[in-house]
């Protein structure tokens, strides 16, 4: 279980002063829940995950794994980051075990141990290829294979499919969940899209901004696992309308179009 | 293929006659202008040289080539390139190390900026020859202070390309390898130095150019032992073919270590221009 008691973060900014980020958060994460952030742009949505993942530090509050405090980076998480941050110089395979080879194994070894990954996320034939060969959600299928190849027991996902098209976006999330309903572990999962929100989750937690905090944390009652027709349930829409409610509420424009 | 492919492709296949051939002709036409430069220089000089009444001072082209020949076949010229080329060696290659591991911690790391800017900056701000004089009452004329010198020369380029090129990584590579929990060496060895590669590369390659620069210095001014020796040699006597033909000998030696250090770049550039399509 995460625990994440009275966080807080401020930055020091140029002219001396401090930005308050993110102010007194609180909020649990199940194991093997899949757990959604959104929440408009600034708000900290980021930064809340980077905290988890151990990359920075809270100027208050502190967060819980299993009852340990995260110090720091740990071999109990693993990420996967909006623009995919694969080596360029490296193929597929070799990037695909780069976080066991971070962790002490050997090219020659995590290679040889990327492969099952490689093939969860469909990509076996292109092993040898480079990155820059592959389109967006290739990539981001390589980033999501090097993630679970670690074998964590929390997976933290910032935005993944954010620089990806629509098409591809849904059916990385299709995927994504084909993946997580077999490797049970827990997402925390940033986004900007309700609809990928609902989609995807256990529980969705609404962000409010200046300072970013809790606004809500919403129940997702869809059964699993998820299916195409998902998307067109009355409760998905139910939702989605909800959190948009909620949303253009907080950026302030109440004559914004709802998307349809 | 060729013939089903009927008239549609018709327009396209005759532009691939012309593509290549010009294609290959800019290749070669720098290549033309090189080498006829060069030429001209070399007609000119034999031309000049030749219509001197004697050739203590100006020697044409071809003497020299012809005592640059001797040179090569006699057992002191050989000795006197080991004298010069093996600290040559030794100071060059500890410049590379030193300044390689000096760059990736400068930038890497702000406080080892700061703490050692001073010397870095001084390095770079006097002309190094003027601590010959120094290293020579501290060291001698022997080796070491030789090394010395040719280090001097290149480490301070080797060392300011480094950390350029570890400052211009991108952030969410570093940020990527610290949230597997890398350790800091680790991060290093697999991610900081493959990703300086094409700084490390261009400091080599400046570095070198320095170093051997400083290897013509040492030859100048600490003139008892090497090349410089043979200079001073046949200066004294007015051997000046034989002259022309150390100082050749020094600058051809000079420009193939360069050329060796541009083809390592050029190999490791690949991967810098992988790394701009992605960033
Ligand atoms: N290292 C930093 N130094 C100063 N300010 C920062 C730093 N990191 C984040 N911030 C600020 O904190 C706030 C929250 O940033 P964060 O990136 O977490 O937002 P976000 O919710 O992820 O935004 P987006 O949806 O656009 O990705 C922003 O105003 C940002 O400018
Ligand atoms: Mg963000």
């Amino acid at each position: 279980m995460i625990e994440i008691e009275g966080i807080g973060r401020r930055f020091n900014t140029r002219d001396g002063g401090s930005f308050e980020a993110l102010k007194d958060v609180s909020f649990s994460v199940k194991d093997k829940e899949f757990f959604s952030i959104i929440g408009p742009s600034g708000c900290g949505k980021t930064t809340l995950l980077k905290m988890v993942a151990g990359l920075v530090k809270p100027t208050a509050g502190r967060i819980d794994i299993d009852g340990q405090t995260v110090i720091g980076p740990g071999e109990d998480r693993a990420m996967v980051f909006q623009q995919f941050v694969l080596l360029p110089w490296a193929d597929i395979l070799t990037n695909v075990g780069f976080g066991l080879e971070l962790r002490g194994m050997s090219r020659k070894e995590s290679r040889e141990a990327a492969k099952p990954y490689l093939e969860q996320v469909g990509l076996t034939r292109f092993a040898e290829h480079y990155p820059h060969e592959l389109s967006g959600g290739m990539q981001q299928r390589v980033g999501l294979a090097r993630a679970l190849a670690v074998g964590p027991d929390i997976l933290l996902m910032d935005e993944p499919f954010g620089a990806l098209d629509a098409q591809t976006r849904q059916l990385m999330q299709e995927d994504l969940m084909r993946l997580w309903e077999v490797e049970q572990t827990t997402v925390i999962f940033v986004t900007h899209s309700m609809d990928e929100a609902a989609y995807l989750s256990d529980r969705v937690l609404v962000m409010d901004t200046h300072p970013g905090r809790v606004r809500e944390i919403l129940d997702v009652p869809l059964p699993r696992p998820r299916e195409e027709s998902t998307r067109r349930s009355p409760v998905f829409n139910e939702l989605t309308s909800h959190m948009w409610h909620e949303l253009r509420g907080m950026m302030g424009d109440p004559t914004l179009p709802a998307p349809e | 293929m060729v013939a089903q492919s009927g008239p549609t492709l018709g327009s396209g296949e005759s532009q691939v006659p012309e593509a290549g051939p010009r294609a290959r002709a800019n290749r070669w036409t720098p290549w033309v202008f090189r080498i006829g430069s060069v030429g001209l220089v070399l007609v000119i000089w034999e031309l000049y040289g030749r219509a001197q009444e004697t050739t203590l001072f100006f020697v044409p082209v071809s003497s020299v080539l012809a005592a640059l020949w001797g040179q090569l076949q006699s057992a002191e010229f050989w000795d006197a390139f080991g004298q010069t080329f093996i600290p040559f060696i030794w100071g060059w290659l500890l410049s590379l190390a030193v300044g390689i591991v000096l760059g990736l911690l400068i930038g890497r790391f702000n406080t080892f900026d700061a703490l050692t800017k001073p010397y870095v900056t001084f390095l770079n701000a006097l002309p190094v020859s003027t601590l010959v004089p120094i290293a020579v009452i501290l060291f001698g004329i022997g080796y070491a202070s030789r090394i010395l010198v040719v280090f001097l020369f290149g480490v301070v380029e080797v060392t300011l390309n480094t950390a350029a090129g570890v400052r211009y990584v991108n952030k969410d590579l570093i940020e990527m390898g610290e949230s597997f929990n890398a350790s800091q060496p680790r991060l290093f060895r697999k991610v900081i130095f493959p990703a300086s590669l094409p700084g490390i590369m261009a400091g080599v390659r400046i570095g070198t150019g320095r170093a051997v620069v400083g290897m013509v210095v040492v030859e100048i001014l600490l003139v008892a032992v090497g090349m410089g020796r043979l200079i001073l040699r046949y200066r004294g006597r007015f051997q000046s073919a034989d002259l022309y033909a150390v100082v050749l000998a020094l600058i051809i030696f000079g420009i193939l270590l360069q050329v060796l250090a541009r083809q390592i770049e050029r190999r490791v550039s690949k991967w810098k221009h992988e790394m701009e399509q992605i960033a």
